[in-house]
């Protein structure tokens, strides 16, 4: 996995909530150290509680459904001109704004969507399940979400 | 000896039917065993492994059903890895070659596969009954040729396998002729369903006593169902997401009315809350529910729903119930004898849906308890003396602390003391689970008390090898013994090698026994097949200057009379 942290005090950690929330982190390290290690999903183990598979799909569904989101949704960041790129959990983002925030910090430039071509600003693209390049921000965000497939940050004259 | 013929002791011998009593009789005498033997029609075999086919076959020439297990228990929990074993091929083939007639057949965490399955349908004319729980390695081919093949067939019942869904036409492999189905089950079945081929089916089979469903059988099919098979007795519900009173609804509750031999309800894979609500009508009759798949239903609905279940004898339920819903059921249910409570939070932190509150008001209010298995966050001692007073009967009592190492979350001590007063107390205790903190005290008192004891669960227990030595010396009736994550080795294992030869099996995982142990445990009793699993890399482990000392992942020993295996995968190690 590319993790180049050369752009900014912002590390990954800040945009990428795959890591257990504070409470879940002091749970784990009250746990003897013989408990069993977590597999490659994050927090839980495959092998604890002592219940069947089936149950435990189900219950890993539901609380999945309850959290408000059905998949991690990962997609790659370029730079232009910046040939490693980042990968990005969507799923985390509750809209544009919060995405563009984060996209800022964490490639260290100012990024918008759309609407004044700044020379100051880096503008937000996105390539699409047909595989045009479009600009961020045009259509609602729950429809973005299942239409986008990578992302790139462009410089202001390009659009 | 014999003072009667032959015939009229085989027919004293068809009343004597538990494999226990019958095992009993063939000891007797010779002739006792010979007429045993010819007229056994129920062969239970609880591990594959101990014997093979062809020995099967020469002591039972004529049995009629058999049930075979293969992975240890511990295979439920991701424990055991793919391909280990339990392959039930070789047994078909062999049967088939003989002139069994074989009838019934009875597995459980074995691999199946669809040539298994197709050999198993053409082999047996009167081929009447299949079940299979907790096996995998076919697809709805493999159930296609059943259906096709099996004119006689009564019951097809998969409980919890891994089934490869073709979303084939199965169903409809049934012939237009075929009436006898008394029991379907394929509630774990993953994908659509051919519901017109399903409609018809049951509309052909007058006999049909239970119908269990997957979530691809969605309400209106369920009302049609409903509607064909009144008779019914045990249902799995598929799902039920519906608007409330829409003509669906209305339709299924009107089927349901009509079905007043339903005694039994489970499913509700996927489940809109207000769903139950249309079997209130049938509660009053109930005596098995099944909700510990309806994740999505609130504690509020199950409550009301249990509320009417006057005649409940078995409970399987969320802890969304709560310790509240507990205190329902130990109000309404006076005839309940097994419950089981499972996790929601498989986390831990936080959620304490069900605490030692709930179980106390169960084993208050339901004095025909005879089994538990009970998920929980927090547990205290005093809890667990109070329920070994009020339920002196237990027969199974399985208790995990989803925590390990949970200590009494009032005293902070250990719960020796707790586990002590459910084996003194019980008696009749013949399968138990511990959990929490515990030192090896709990482990004197169960092998000082646990008398009867057959099968014992531990994890994360105890602090030394005498823990281990205590249950292995006292408990004489030991038949299943597994470990995982205790700090037992070598010197409990090898303390006494013959005991294992009174036992099934025992499972140690991320124990302390070394492969050193384990070979000289071999050694000592080649009736024992002795099997190291290492997923990780078996051939670093002979490498290894230090091989003795070099402690081994997973344990698995078990008695046998036909010695290693060969169809065992490369990360197994037999000794």
């Amino acid at each position: 996995m590319e993790n180049s942290n050369s752009y900014s005090p912002y590390s990954s950690s800040s945009v990428d909530s795959t890591k257990p929330s504070p409470s879940e982190s002091s749970v784990n390290l009250s746990l003897s150290l013989t408990f069993p290690s977590t597999s490659s999903q994050r927090e839980t183990s495959q092998d604890w509680p002592p219940i069947k598979p089936r149950l435990r799909d189900t219950l890993k569904s539901l609380r999945l459904r309850q959290r408000g989101y059905n998949t991690a949704l990962f997609v790659k960041v370029y730079m232009e001109g910046v040939p490693i790129g980042r990968k990005l959990d969507l799923s985390t983002f509750s809209g544009y704004k919060s995405l563009l925030e984060n996209l800022s910090h964490m490639f260290d430039t100012s990024v918008i969507s759309g609407g004044t071509r700044d020379r100051k600003h880096h503008v937000l693209t996105y390539q699409d399940k047909d595989g045009d390049w479009m600009m961020v921000g045009d259509i609602p965000w729950d429809m973005f979400l299942e239409t986008v497939r990578r992302l790139k940050i462009t410089r202001p004259e390009r659009c | 000896m014999n003072y009667f013929p032959d015939e009229v002791i085989e027919h004293v011998f068809d009343f004597v039917t538990s494999h226990k009593d019958r095992h009993s009789i063939s000891l007797v005498c010779k002739s006792w065993f010979k007429i045993e033997r010819y007229s056994r029609q129920n062969v239970f075999i609880g591990n594959c492994y101990a014997i093979n086919p062809e020995r099967l076959l020469r002591r039972f020439p004529c049995f009629k059903s058999l049930t075979l297990k293969g992975k240890p228990h511990f295979a439920d929990f991701n424990l055991v890895p793919h391909g280990w074993g339990g392959f039930v091929q070789p047994w078909i083939e062999a049967l088939a070659r003989s002139r069994v007639g074989l009838e019934e057949l009875r597995l459980k965490r074995m691999v199946v596969t669809d040539e298994s399955l197709e050999l198993l349908s053409r082999s047996f004319v009167n081929f009447k009954s299949l079940v299979l729980v907790s096996c995998e390695g076919f697809s709805t081919d493999g159930l296609a040729s059943i259906a096709s093949n099996c004119r006689h067939l009564q019951d097809l019942d998969l409980q919890e396998n891994e089934i490869d869904d073709h979303r084939g036409q199965w169903l409809s492999c049934f012939p237009e002729t075929y009436t006898s189905l008394v029991t379907l089950n394929f509630a774990c079945l993953e994908g659509e369903t051919n519901l017109v081929a399903l409609e018809r089916l049951v509309a052909r089979s007058p006999n049909l006593r239970s119908l269990k469903l997957n979530r691809a059988v969605p309400l209106d099919a369920l009302a049609r169902l409903m509607a064909c098979a009144p008779q019914i007795v045990d249902l799995g519900v598929g799902s039920y997401e519906d608007e409330q009173d829409s003509e669906s609804c209305l339709k299924l509750q009107a089927a349901i009315r009509k079905c007043t031999s339903l005694r039994s309800l489970s499913g509700f894979l996927e489940a809109a809350p207000h769903c139950l609500s249309a079997f209130h009508p049938v509660c009053h009759n109930l005596t098995s529910l099944n909700l510990s798949y309806a994740a999505e239903i609130h504690g509020s609905h199950l409550i009301k729903l249990i509320e009417h279940c006057k005649k409940l004898q078995r409970l399987w339920i969320l802890d969304s119930i709560g310790d509240k819903g507990l205190e329902v059921v130990a109000s309404t249910c006076k005839e309940l004898q097994e419950l089981r409570v499972f996790p929601t939070d498989l986390q831990g932190g936080g959620n304490t849906a069900v605490t030692e509150d709930g179980l106390v008001a169960i084993s208050a209010g339901c004095p025909k308890l005879h089994s538990i298995l009970y998920f929980c966050q927090q547990m205290t001692n005093a809890a667990l003396i109070t329920v070994a007073k009020n339920c002196p009967n237990f027969i199974r009592f399985r208790l995990c602390i989803l925590e390990p190492h949970k200590p009494d979350h009032v005293t902070s001590q250990p719960l020796d003391e707790g586990f002590g007063a459910i084996v003194q107390a019980c008696k009749n205790l013949k399968r138990l689970s511990v959990s929490g903190l515990l030192t090896d005290q709990v482990f004197l008192y169960i092998g000082m008390y646990a008398t009867e004891l057959e099968m014992l669960s531990i994890a994360f227990a105890g602090d030394t090898d005498k823990g281990m030595l205590y249950v292995l010396n006292g408990c004489k009736k030991m038949r299943k013994l597994e470990i995982r994550d205790s700090p037992f080795g070598d010197a409990a294992l090898l303390a006494d090698v013959n005991k294992y030869e009174t036992m099934r099996s025992l499972w140690m995982s991320s124990c302390e026994v070394t492969l050193g142990g384990c070979k000289r445990l071999a050694r000592k009793a080649p009736w024992l097949n002795v099997e190291i699993i290492n997923e990780n890399d078996n051939n670093r482990m002979e490498e290894n200057g230090y091989e003795g000392r070099q402690k081994v992942d997973k344990l698995y020993l078990y008695r046998t009379v036909v010695g290693t295996r060969v169809d065992a995968p490369p990360f197994v190690w037999i000794l």
